[in-house]
């Protein structure tokens, strides 16, 4: 099995006040080695929330249960005690935040914060060996002028630079898996899809597959082999790419495409589908599941 | 660099003017107190001749504008004048009482920093758990109740229910240590005396400690609730997601950004102990420069209360001026103001 990550009815409640609310019923998803996967819905449907179990984050919060079955690499995660799980992230999973520019620490320069990643593979290198590491890394990102990005703080550079940065961060350890919780959507629209280009490329060169967790059909279109439609923590939709788009078989998907607004014009989007619609059995297209 | 130095040069003037202003003000309030210092300082007996002539000499028979000319020509000098209690030049008395008060102060301020800071960050790191609680309560207990208290609880119990440390004073006599810098703590090891050094130590430990009290608990306070509001940020976030140790996102990721918005505070409070150690000295009996202070108003002295006023100020000048440079090197967006946006 070429299988990076295997998620299997997957369930999530949060402990509160007023009892246990149910945010994931039962989500099961697969990305297989070098493949770009995408989870599409809309905020709140539970996109982030599991992105940070593959990550093993939100099992850290004494208020969430987490229950189903996780595989990364044919390995149960579920078995991993905390110190295995840290062990994981930042070498063989990584992942890039909304914004490129809070997410880097506002104290630490560039090249600090760089090393500290490096250092997560290769714990003795020394900062000068980090430092020509990361300037090559840089070069990756069509970063020219390393030594001053190296030395600089994240607000002394423009956004679209930090997130080039986050980029060569992300893939710098190689990751079998890379996780971007909408990358750039804080960003301009120009230089969100400069930056997209820029991460789909080196995916490709670097064979790394990659959960792509997006709101924006335009770019999961450009940018995902295949589709999975969340809703209300439900896969409601689910197959490659071009079928989806061409043959939207499930209402929420409908919803979901009719509600983009068009570029040519018309108007903005009616939504003909009334919500029972949207709580319909899942759609699955041929060749979707492994 | 020079971004810190134009910080350096505008935080300079102001502190000058800050000084003058506290000149004025004490010189003033010095003069409106009522009694004759010239018939406190020669006592009863002396005759109306004699009191008149010290009134002269003094100036005091000047208008408050004339005389306060005098005092900054004289203070340019690098004199304060002499003081009518003691009858030298004030700038002995306070070099000789001084570093008592100024040790005491520098050692609670490395309790407060070196104890306050971890607390709080640990509080931070387990908010919501049992640690986090614990040192919550502490804290608050440590706020709640002034220094004097304090030194007054912990020398009870600690001095006198369970003599682990000396009541009072500053070192045991028996030790003959030459004075080179004023501070025991210092002069002690210049002279190569262990022994002298620890009983020092030992003598210390618990004003001090009872002077920072307060401090500790502020400190710890400051610093959790910055850290959690810390924790919260995308980039705590994208550091757990790399796999960092919770301990290292602690001390590092979490607690550099968030010691910027305490450190001006925790400056603040180390400042306001200087004002606290005169009670604390006088609980412990401290040869400090409270004991000088208090004697020197009831006496009236007017040239040793402006004096120690003044260099009660310029310290506390002087320590905001160190916190303000040391957050402008902890924060890259004042060291670099010149270059990135503001």
């Amino acid at each position: 099995m070429s299988e990076v990550l295997a998620i299997r009815d997957l369930f999530l409640r949060f402990r509160g006040y007023s009892g246990v609310s149910e945010v994931l019923h039962g989500i099961s998803l697969d990305i297989r080695a070098g493949e770009r996967v995408a989870l599409v819905g809309e905020s709140g449907s539970g996109k982030s929330v599991t992105a940070r179990i593959v990550l093993g984050l939100l099992q850290e919060l004494p208020s969430a249960q987490v229950e189903g079955g996780l595989f990364f690499e044919g390995e149960d995660l579920n078995g991993l005690s905390r110190r295995q799980w840290q062990a994981l992230r930042g070498t063989s999973i990584s992942m890039i935040f909304q914004d490129p520019t809070s997410s880097l620490n506002p104290v630490f320069t560039i090249g600090t914060q760089f090393a500290e990643v490096l250092r997560r593979r290769d714990p003795k290198l020394s900062r000068e060996a980090a430092d020509e590491r990361a300037s090559t890394l840089l070069q990756s990102v069509s970063i020219h002028d390393h030594a001053r990005v190296l030395g600089a703080y994240p607000f002394q550079l423009s956004g679209g630079m930090n997130q080039r940065v986050v980029i060569a961060m992300a893939l710098a350890n190689h990751p079998s898996l890379l996780i971007a919780d909408e990358p750039g959507t804080a960003l301009d629209v120009t230089v969100q899809a400069q930056t997209l280009k820029l991460m789909h490329e080196l995916v490709e060169q670097s064979g790394t597959a990659v959960f792509f967790i997006s709101h924006n059909l335009g770019v999961v279109r450009e940018f995902a082999d295949r589709v999975f439609v969340i809703y209300r923590g439900r896969i409601v939709e689910q197959g490659p790419t071009p079928a989806i788009f061409e043959n939207p078989g499930h209402a929420y998907t409908r919803a979901l495409m009719a509600a983009v607004p068009r570029i040519t014009g018309g108007g903005l989007p009616d939504l003909n589908d009334s919500e029972a619609a949207f709580l319909e059995p899942m759609v699955v297209h041929e060749g979707g599941d492994a | 660099m020079s971004a810190v130095l134009r910080l350096l040069s505008r935080r300079l003037g102001i502190s000058l003017i800050v000084l003058v202003g506290v000149s004025m003000l004490i010189f003033g309030i010095a003069r409106v107190i009522p009694g004759d210092p010239a018939r406190i300082a020669l006592g009863p007996n002396a005759t109306e001749e004699q009191v008149a002539n010290l009134r002269e000499a003094l100036h005091l028979d000047d208008p408050v504008v004339v005389q306060y000319g005098h005092f900054v020509a004289d203070l340019l000098r690098g004199d304060l004048g002499v003081s009518l209690y003691t009858n030298r030049p004030v700038t002995l008395d306070i070099a000789q009482f001084l570093p008592a008060t100024l040790e005491l102060v520098l050692f609670a301020g490395v309790l407060m920093v070196g104890i306050g800071l971890p607390l709080g960050m640990w509080s931070a790191r387990y908010r919501g758990r049992w640690p986090d609680h614990l040192i919550r309560v502490v804290s608050l207990l440590g706020v709640s109740a002034p220094s004097f208290v304090w030194a007054v609880i912990l020398m009870l119990l600690f001095a006198f229910f369970l003599p682990i440390f000396p009541i009072a004073g500053r070192i045991t006599d028996s030790f003959e240590i030459t004075r080179v810098t004023g501070f025991l703590l210092i002069d002690t090891l210049l002279a190569r005396n262990g022994a002298a050094f620890f009983d020092a130590l030992w003598h210390i430990f618990l004003p001090a400690f009872a002077l920072a009290v307060s401090g500790i608990g502020q400190a710890a306070r400051l610093t959790r609730a910055n850290m959690v509001e810390t924790y919260d940020r995308p980039y705590v976030e994208m550091a757990q997601a790399y796999g960092f140790s919770a301990r290292r996102i602690a001390a590092k990721y979490a607690f550099k950004p968030s010691l910027i918005p305490s450190l001006t505070i925790i400056g603040l409070d180390f400042a306001a102990m200087l004002g606290n150690a005169f009670l604390v000295e006088a609980v412990f009996a401290w040869p400090g420069l409270s004991r000088y202070g208090v004697a020197v108003i009831l006496r009236k002295d007017l040239n040793a209360i402006i004096g120690t006023v003044l260099i009660i100020s310029a310290t506390f000048l002087i320590v905001n001026l160190i916190v303000d440079l040391l957050i402008a090197f902890l924060n890259p967006r004042i060291r670099h103001s010149e270059r990135g946006a503001s």
